[in-house]
């Protein structure tokens, strides 16, 4: 984990501004995937058509960076401008999918499990290593409670308790966001 | 169940329920997976059996299924340990009303490690001292040890 990866949104920014180009790479890493997703399965572009939402949003995001009043509101702002360039990509691309229609989606259920997503990967972000590892550990990488113990040397009787308070940690540190 | 219905009184019962949930989810996607490599290896098997003439790529592609057909049911006897620990867990620290419950559960799961462990050992691509037979066993008495938690020792 970089030391870059673990400041608040806000603090990024304002590393951003002052020009500082590791910053802005970490800024894309932490948001490519987000931009990525929007443009994907909330407005159900093509993966050529993404990847040119993609690079456009980005631009646009460098160049108007100064104009992000609450450096805080970083992701919504960046949804803002996705969401934006995903409209005139299907409008002027002649598309048969109604823009109305693409308005209409946009509030569909991927989009809520994008944001919830994107919100509980904000919340994990503020937890300790330790728990974020196990976390991984056991709901991204399907390890079992043996496997975590052997590999992080901890007694496996005690893996499941962990979990679960980590995971209360994580309620908590949603709960504070929201 | 145990851990949802402890939630008032138990702290932990909110994040043990969702590793639960998320060990069910992975039930039932191995579950398939194991019938699915299993058929694939008797289908080989047969195969193989059918024709007398050795041929290498032919018995390479059996032991490639064999070898998957063991993996399965050693990630089973990994959840059954799992489940029973969560079920022992669950069992200690939540509502006395459903100790039983949770017993039962401990005790479904160590037989099904049970189980799969056994089908780890009785795979044709798995030899004595083997290790994935090692970690099957491993499980199993695991799953034995969280079950007699809560039921007393079963062996």
């Amino acid at each position: 984990m970089s030391r870059l990866s673990i400041l608040p949104d806000a603090e990024l920014v304002e590393r951003c501004r002052a020009g500082e180009s590791d910053a802005w790479n970490e800024l894309v890493e932490r948001y490519s995937r987000y931009v990525y997703a929007i443009a994907v399965r909330g407005f159900r572009l093509s993966e050529e058509d993404a990847e040119d939402v993609f690079q456009d949003v980005f631009t646009r995001a460098f160049m108007r960076l100064e104009t992000l009043r609450d450096a805080s509101a970083l992701r919504p702002w960046l949804a803002q401008l996705t969401r934006r360039r995903c409209l005139d990509a299907i409008s002027g691309g002649g598309r048969e999918q109604a823009v109305d229609d693409v308005l209409a989606d946009e509030g569909s259920a991927d989009m809520e499990e994008l944001e919830e997503a994107f919100a509980v990967r904000e919340a994990v972000a503020g937890l300790s290593e330790a728990c974020q590892d196990i976390l991984d550990r056991f709901f991204a990488q399907d390890q079992s409670y043996r496997t975590i113990s052997d590999e992080l040397d901890i007694p496996a009787g005690t893996i499941a308790s962990r979990i679960a308070r980590c995971l209360r940690k994580l309620r908590n540190e949603l709960e504070a966001n929201n | 169940m145990v851990a949802r219905c402890s939630r008032d009184s138990w702290g932990e019962a909110a994040g043990v329920a969702a590793q639960a949930q998320t060990i069910r989810d992975r039930a039932v996607v191995l579950a398939h997976t194991d019938g699915k490599v299993w058929e694939d290896a008797l289908a080989a098997l047969g195969n193989a059996q059918a024709k007398d003439a050795s041929d290498a790529r032919r018995d390479f592609a059996l032991e490639q299924k064999l070898e998957r057909a063991a993996a399965a049911p050693l990630e089973i006897a990994e959840l059954g340990a799992d489940v029973a620990a969560l079920a022992a867990l669950a069992g200690e620290r939540g509502e006395g009303t459903y100790r039983a419950d949770a017993s039962a559960a401990a005790a479904l799961a160590a037989g099904a490690a049970r189980a799969a462990a056994h089908l780890v050992q009785v795979n044709l691509g798995v030899r004595p001292g083997d290790e994935r037979l090692a970690r099957a066993r491993a499980s199993q008495h695991a799953a034995d040890d969280a079950a007699a938690r809560l039921l007393g020792p079963t062996r």
